[in-house]
């Protein structure tokens, strides 16, 4: 990287910024209150406010956003850059912290690498555009999520739209989801695109067009009967198990993470990785490295319990999530702070009708919500709020499924040694 | 004796919250006590059902509110079932375009709802996002907590022919006045989410027996106690 570019007494600030940052993310560990990551970002950010501008510039930047996906897809494509291209070239917030405090700590740990492969939190979009000035940007999906803060799906769309306006043709090749036509919308204004049909499960949040809100077509295809906003011919598509490229090829990508959903997000990489120059077959061979991302799918011990650590953050993520379960009993994990949604009113737009036969124990803080949920979908349950309390009484499936909100599965990893 | 109807209306439009709970539970809470019932799901562009018993709105979006309110009146059907005696039970955005007037928007354009309620809502002061805590008197003059989540950026007025469905102890409710939702005939818009009906069934027993036109024996409810005394608890504290 050319620290040059950046003018000395910001340098000198931003210097002594990450040294404090340092500082206390190392009390943080010692402190065992995790990984420090956040901390480091937090004093490095309040210290030099300008450190995401300033640690962004001299870098080629590949960014990923979405509901959705966004820290698999990004480890998937940090594994593809790093195989094609070295990994002492490159940074990633690996850790998923995807807040601008959170994306100058992991680049204030590299500063020497030139490509960074940044995990981007929705509202942070614009600013990466105008800021990090990425070469390829990923747009996965848009779906309900913490309602209580997101009030509307759309303007996020309307956010990111702008931004790429703006940027014009100095803007990003943007990767984008043409099954999503909120995505396909946001990404009309980038100066270049290329569509990946992922074959999308989820449908629920694309009723309206978003351009001029009529009820749009789903046949298969969708497409909106008043304005000429319809789905992209893409030039990747997920078939089955399988990607198709755009030479026609067809690709099995031999993923070590589970899941339909990981095909569309690797589908979505691959595209990535290629636009920015990686052979695709280095960067397939990168991508089956990645087994747990920031601990999704990691199997630890807890006690006298062996259990395999689910993430799902939102109803589209829970239809994700819960074909992969497969243990019984199986741990099902729920809290309500800021970082999960206020709100579980999502628990009813969840379909647990799907576990029926299966038992299972409610954990969190709002176990008991999820209990009464249960009841009207017929599903046999326990509610053992405590963590440890509800895997010991799981114990016996080799191992044992949990699935959490985002709150309790940070504990779990926690617990595990994780993180 | 033909099953008792529960139509879901325009889950794809209104129902972002969670709000199809309030049919699960309605559904549920007759076939527990041997009582036939339908769910009917309906979707913009199909005939809504003449022949519920109950009709069910939920949340959504500005842009959602306007489509849903546009394919109502084009279908029609809904103001014939209410007519004819039909319960209507719609929360938040359902609510709001129940009634006469609403506002969608930046711009706050004043767009013409279902007029199914004699409320009015406008953009309030400050948007209302949190758990919510009212309380609710039954017909038979017995007193009820409803808990739920409200999150509304509209605020809602009655007019002369409405009655306010309960009293707030904690939240915003329809303006700041202390009272949340509505209540004209066997109409009912409120605000709380939740789902409402799962975590208050009282009043989704209530909405059961005015649909029904008589008594229903009540139904073990400790699981759900539990969950009303945490979220009681929780609001108060």
């Amino acid at each position: 990287m050319t620290s040059d570019a950046i003018p000395l007494p910001s340098r000198a600030r931003l210097r002594v910024a990450t040294w404090a940052g340092e500082l206390a993310g190392a009390a943080s560990r010692a402190l065992g209150k995790g990984s420090g990551a956040s901390v480091r970002g937090q004093v490095l950010t309040r210290l030099a406010p300008n450190a995401f501008r300033l640690l962004l510039r001299g870098r080629r930047v590949l960014a990923v956003s979405g509901t959705n996906g966004k820290t698999t897809t990004n480890h998937l494509l940090a594994a593809a850059i790093r195989a094609g291209c070295g990994d002492a070239r490159l940074v990633t917030n690996a850790d998923g912290a995807n807040l601008h405090y959170g994306i100058a700590s992991a680049l204030s740990q590299r500063r020497r690498a030139d490509i960074a492969v940044l995990e981007t939190d929705e509202r942070v979009v614009s600013d990466m555009i105008a800021h990090g000035k990425p070469e390829v940007l990923v747009f996965l999906n848009f779906s309900r999520d913490q309602l209580d803060r997101h009030h509307e799906i759309k303007s996020l769309g309307k956010s990111w739209r702008a931004a790429l306006e703006s940027a014009g043709s100095a803007g990003p090749v943007v990767i984008a989801n043409a099954d999503d036509p909120l995505v396909v919308w946001a990404a009309q204004t980038a100066a270049r695109v290329v569509w990946v049909d992922t074959a999308l499960l989820w449908s629920a949040d694309a009723a309206l067009c978003p351009a001029c809100g009529a009820v749009l077509a789903h046949t298969g295809r969708w497409d909106c009967p008043e304005c000429p906003l319809t789905q992209p011919e893409a030039s990747y598509r997920v078939v089955g198990a399988q990607i198709r490229l755009p030479d026609g090829r067809v690709v099995d990508p031999q993923l070590n993470v589970p899941g339909s959903f990981n095909i569309s997000n690797a589908a979505m990489a691959l595209a990535a990785a290629v636009s920015f120059g990686v052979d695709t077959d280095v960067a397939l061979a990168g991508m089956r490295e990645v087994t747990s991302p920031a601990g999704r799918y990691a199997t630890a011990v807890f006690g006298q319990t062996t259990a395999r650590l689910l993430l799902a953050k939102n109803p589209a993520g829970w239809a994700e999530a819960l074909p992969l379960l497969s243990s019984d009993p199986a741990v099902l994990a729920i809290d309500s702070v800021a970082a999960d949604g206020k709100d579980v009113s999502w628990l009813w737009d969840v379909e647990y009708e799907k576990l029926a036969g299966r038992k299972i124990v409610c954990a969190g803080p709002r176990a008991q919500d999820l209990a009464v949920r249960l009841s009207y979908a017929g599903v046999e349950h326990t509610v053992v709020p405590q963590l440890q309390a509800a895997l010991d009484a799981a114990r016996g499936a080799a191992p044992t499924d949990v699935i959490a909100t985002y709150t309790p599965f940070q504990a779990l990893l926690k617990m595990a040694g994780l993180r | 004796m033909s099953a008792t109807k529960i139509v879901l209306v325009y889950q794809s439009l209104l129902g972002i919250y969670g709000d199809r709970g309030n049919a699960m539970v309605l559904r549920a809470r007759l076939a527990w006590r041997g009582i036939d019932v339908e769910l009917a799901e309906v979707e913009p562009g199909e005939p809504v059902p003449v022949d519920g018993s109950v009709y069910l709105l939920g949340g959504g979006e500005d842009a959602a509110q306007i489509s849903a309110v546009k394919y109502l009146r084009a279908d029609g059907n809904l103001f014939r079932a209410v007519d004819a005696g039909a319960v209507l039970f719609a929360v938040c955005a359902g609510y709001q375009i129940t009634g006469k007037t609403f506002t969608v928007g930046d711009n706050d354009e004043v767009i013409e709802g279902l007029g199914l309620l004699d409320v009015e809502t406008r953009r309030g002061s400050e948007r209302a996002v949190g758990e919510i805590l009212t309380s609710w008197t039954r017909p038979d003059g017995a007193a009820s907590l409803i808990t739920g989540f409200e999150n509304h950026g509209g605020y809602t007025y009655l007019g002369a022919d409405a009655a306010p469905l309960a009293k707030v102890e904690v939240g915003i409710g329809n303006n700041g006045d202390r009272t949340e939702g509505a209540v004209q005939g066997r109409v009912v818009g409120t605000y709380p989410h939740g789902p409402v009906l799962a975590r208050n069934p009282d009043l989704a027993d209530w909405l059961l027996e005015l649909a029904l036109g008589r008594r229903l024996d009540p139904l073990p409810s400790g699981e759900i106690d539990e969950l009303r005394q945490q979220r009681v608890a929780f609001v108060r504290h």
